[in-house]
Order: structure tokens, then sequence, then C-alpha cells
């Protein structure tokens, strides 16, 4: 068999996955755009992206980008601490390596209403502790930057195992010989993690921020269950558009939420291809 | 380390404290949970009434059946997919298997609405709106690169001379996926059928869009707390979560950052 039947042969196992592909995850991104453009009576028309600023379009895509770039920096930062813990030796590392994936198995939703409980503003979990240290109590839900700030919390205690694995697998494949050299010119743990850990781990974090990056767009069940529809995301208009108005209105929010993923998935790609 | 340890301590409260909150309003009376201003941060009494009245006044029995049978199928179409995909991908020189793994990425990240959205109209048309089958055929976007990334990971670790031998020894392609590959991937392929199970059995984008009628049990569990149900929506949540719980501790070992990146090494 010459070696360009043989890749046909192969090529025609991944086929029924491409197909499938195709039909559920392509065609229906284009009927959506398709969609979006259409009027009640199946005319052409612009109107569905200009009634979108009936509804406040772009406070909800600043709010969407708002809870992404908060979401990152709160699970960056707490991976990176978790993984630098979990590269180290020590009592109880098998333990708590488990302990921090807990939170994986945590179906979103429960996640979702596990943290309404908490931050309820009477009768929440958090107001009660703050109470109990005799501070002032916080309504969680004053304004919309409280409100987005709980949403971003509750988001991350779900995902941070995620991006601590993915920070982990970057730290392990440093060469542990470059910190005993850094170690024997007498630089400490700090300037050991400054000069060693993040410049090997760029291309770790820019996964890990791609990644969730993507999915902190997408963030549909948490908001929806602990804000409602006050303050709105991307996802939360267009499902509030989709069981309250048309299906053309609820496709044009999509498509607007489609259109920042897919700079998203450009970026990915460029990256990608680098590696 | 002493530094460390109070990092670890930190840290492990963190991940478990809302685990603590729901087992203990999920156990307390009311009274000392949800009825209270400021609820007790500590256990004051044990009941099981929240959960025998969940269980009696609520309807838990037919989410639960959904949720379990379209997760079930899920898998099954993940592994009929996945593993001649994996297998093609893991054979295939980088070149051409590269742009198709990154095909399967970009299907990662299609946010599930704008999918979910036309297919509700285009299932409604087919009578798929609100079925098991349904349902399964659209989660199964997410389980699918998941489930491929595993099993091809799997077979690319098997030597290729296993296949030309037995090729030699005259196997059809059929009898050495049955007699070798398969057999010899096996942990591996059982735990992408049982990664899709768990991300079916949590999912609640494409449920709440596509099935809303008879839903699965996030789904019933979100309904509950809109309808103010709050001490079902617990009950339903905690029996909920062991399960995954247990699966995801006995999958960590393939719950790894590389195929989580979407399985692209880096």
């Amino acid at each position: 068999m010459s070696k360009l039947n043989q890749n046909l042969r192969y090529l025609f196992f991944t086929i029924p996955a491409i197909i499938y592909i195709g039909v559920f995850a392509f065609y229906p991104s284009f009927d959506a755009i398709y969609l979006s453009f259409l009027n009640n009576a199946g005319h052409f028309t612009l109107n569905n992206y200009k009634e979108l600023f009936y509804f406040n379009i772009y406070g909800t895509i600043l709010n969407t980008i708002i809870v992404t770039v908060g979401a990152l920096l709160i699970q960056l930062f707490l991976g990176l601490g978790i993984a630098s813990i979990l590269t180290r030796e020590f009592r109880g590392k098998k333990a708590f390596s488990t302990l921090a994936i807990i939170p994986m198995g945590v179906a979103t939703i429960v996640a979702a209403i596990t943290f309404s409980f908490i931050f309820q503003t009477t009768g929440g979990y958090a107001n009660s502790f703050l109470h109990f240290l005799h501070l002032p109590t916080v309504n969680w839900y004053a304004n919309t930057w409280i409100s987005l700030l709980v949403v971003m919390i509750s988001d991350s205690w779900k995902n941070t195992p995620i991006v601590t694995l993915i920070l982990l697998s970057g730290m392990m494949s440093i060469p542990k010989d470059l910190y005993y050299a850094a170690a024997l010119d007498g630089a400490g743990p700090i300037r050991r993690f400054i000069h060693i850990t993040l410049p090997n781990l760029k291309s770790f974090i820019a996964i890990a921020l791609i990644i969730r990056g993507v999915s902190e767009f997408n963030i549909f069940a948490l908001p929806l269950v602990l804000i409602g529809y006050h303050p709105p995301l991307l996802t939360t208009l267009a499902y509030e558009l989709y069981s309250t108005t048309t299906i053309y209105l609820s496709a044009a929010a999509a498509v607007i939420l489609l259109a920042f993923i897919s700079v998203l998935i450009f970026v990915n790609i460029k990256i990608g291809g680098r590696r | 380390m002493k530094f460390g340890y109070i990092a670890v301590i930190i840290f492990s409260i963190y991940f478990l404290l809302p685990l603590y909150i729901l087992v203990m309003i999920a156990f307390s009376p009311a009274k000392y949970t949800i009825g209270s201003l400021y609820p007790p941060l500590t256990f004051k009494a044990f009941t099981l009434n929240n959960l025998i009245y969940a269980f009696t006044q609520y309807d838990f029995l037919h989410p639960f059946i959904k949720s379990l049978s379209v997760a079930t199928l899920v898998g099954i179409m993940g592994l009929a997919l996945g593993i001649p995909a994996g297998y093609g991908l893991s054979r295939l020189p980088g070149r051409i298997a590269y742009p198709i793994l990154v095909l399967l990425l970009i299907t990662n990240m299609i946010p599930g609405i704008v999918v979910a959205i036309p297919i509700s109209a285009e299932f409604i048309r087919l009578h798929l709106f609100d079925t098991i089958p349904g349902l399964a055929l659209v989660q199964e976007l997410i389980t699918l690169p998941l489930a491929t990334f595993i099993i091809q990971g799997t077979f690319s670790a098997i030597p290729r001379e296993i296949e030309y031998q037995a090729r030699i020894d005259g196997a059809s392609t059929l009898s050495y996926f049955k007699n070798v590959l398969i057999p010899s991937a096996l942990p591996g392929i059982v735990s992408a059928f049982l990664i899709s199970w768990m991300f079916s059995w949590d999912e609640f984008t494409y449920a709440v869009i596509i099935s809303p009628i008879h839903p699965t049990l996030p789904v019933e569990i979100y309904l509950n707390i809109t309808r103010g149900n709050e001490l079902a929506a617990v009950a339903f949540s905690l029996v909920f979560t062991i399960p995954v719980i247990i699966l995801t501790l006995f999958l960590q070992k393939y719950l790894k950052g590389e195929y989580l990146a979407g399985g692209v090494k880096a």
C-alpha cells in the first residue's frame, strides 16, 4: 500500500466525527448568523441588530468583558499559588491535590446554587461571617460591580482547578537544575519564581488564559442563578430574548457573542501554531 | 515550609467551604439555615426531614432517569465516533492530524447558546425537541473532542509494529480492532466514556434550551430554585453531586492539563 493510500485510509476513520461536527457545530453557527438577519416574515433585515441597542448591548458586552477579565485574574492568581505548592514535596500532598480537584466534580448548577446561599443579602453565609466578625454586612446585589464580582468569585471556585492543572503541567516541565543553579547563586524563592518559573511558564499561562477566556465569555448557568438577567451578560441576554421575544432577535445576540469568541479562537490558533 | 502549610490549610478551607455549606443546609432544620437572618456557621442540629420532604414532594425520579439516559447515550456515541477518529488521528502524520485536531478544538469553543438556539428550531421540526436522543446528539459536541483526544493519546502509545504483525498474520481491520487495539487501550477508552458521561450529567446550557419540558437533573434543580423550592434544590444537588465527585477522583489521572487544554500537547 502506498503512503498516500494509507493516509487516505486513516483519514477515512475520522470522517464520521468530522461530519458530526459539521452538522451539529458549524451548520447551526451559520444558521444562527442567517437567522439573525431575518424578520418574522422571513425577509432580510438589520432590525434585529438595531433592536439590540434597546437592550443595552454595549453595557452587556462590557459586563461580559469585565467578568471574563476579573475571573481570569482571580483564577490565574490562585492557580499559580496552588500549582506552586503542588510542585513541592510535603506531608499530605496527596490529600491536598485531591482536595484541589474536587470543585471540578461539582456541577456548575450546584456551585451556582451553593454560592447563591453564600451571597444572599439576607440570610447569606458571607454576611453571617461578616456579622460574626462584627463587620458591616454587604448588599451583594446593590450595583452592577458587586454583582459581577459575586459571579467572578463563584466561577473561580469552580474553575481554578482547571487552571491549576494546566499551570502544574507547565511547572513540571521546567528543569529542576535551573532552580538549583539559581539557589546556589543566592536567589530566594520569590526571585526564583519571577526569573525562572514565570518566563518558562509563559506559553502555559497563555493556554490557560485562552481556554478559560473562551469559557468565561460563555458563562451562563452561574450568572443565571446568581444574578438572573440583571446585570445582563451576552449569554443571559441571548437566553432571555430566546424565551421572551423572537428566535431572530436572540440569534442576533448570540451572533455578537460568536463574533467575540471567533476572535479568541483566532488568537488561540495563532498561539497554538507557534508552539 | 511553615508558610506553605498555612497556605495549604487556607486553600483546603476554600475548596471545602461551599460543600460544607451545602451539606449543612441539606441536613439542618430550616430555621438554622435558610430561615435565619444570620445563619450559624456550624451545625446546630441534624435532620433528615429536608431530604425526605424533597424526595417525596418533588419529582426527582423522572429528571434523574432522563439525565442517566442522556449521559449514557452521550458516552456511547462518544466511543462510536471517538474510537475511529482517535485511531485515524493517532496514525496520520502530524500535518494532516493537526488541522483536524484544531477543528475539534474549535468545536469545543463555539458557544453553546449560539448552537442551541437554531438547533432548537430545527429539532421542533424534526420531532427531536425535548427528546433523549436529541439532547444527547447536541451534548456530544462538548464531549466528542475530549473523548477523541483521550482515545488518540492511548492509541498513540500502542506501537505500530503490533498492527503490522497482526496484518501479516492475516487479521482484518475489524479483528485487529476487536482483539488487539481496543483491549490494550481499554483504560483510556473507559475513561473517555466516563468523562463524556460526567460532562453530559453536569451539562446545563443545551439541556435548558433543547429539553425544557422534561428536564434533566441540573435543569430541574434550576427550576426548583427559581420556584423557591430551595430545600428541594439543595437535596437534589447533594444526591446529584456525590457520584460525580467520586468519578472525578477516580479519573484524576485522565483529567490532565493537556487534555483540558484541548488535547494539543504543549
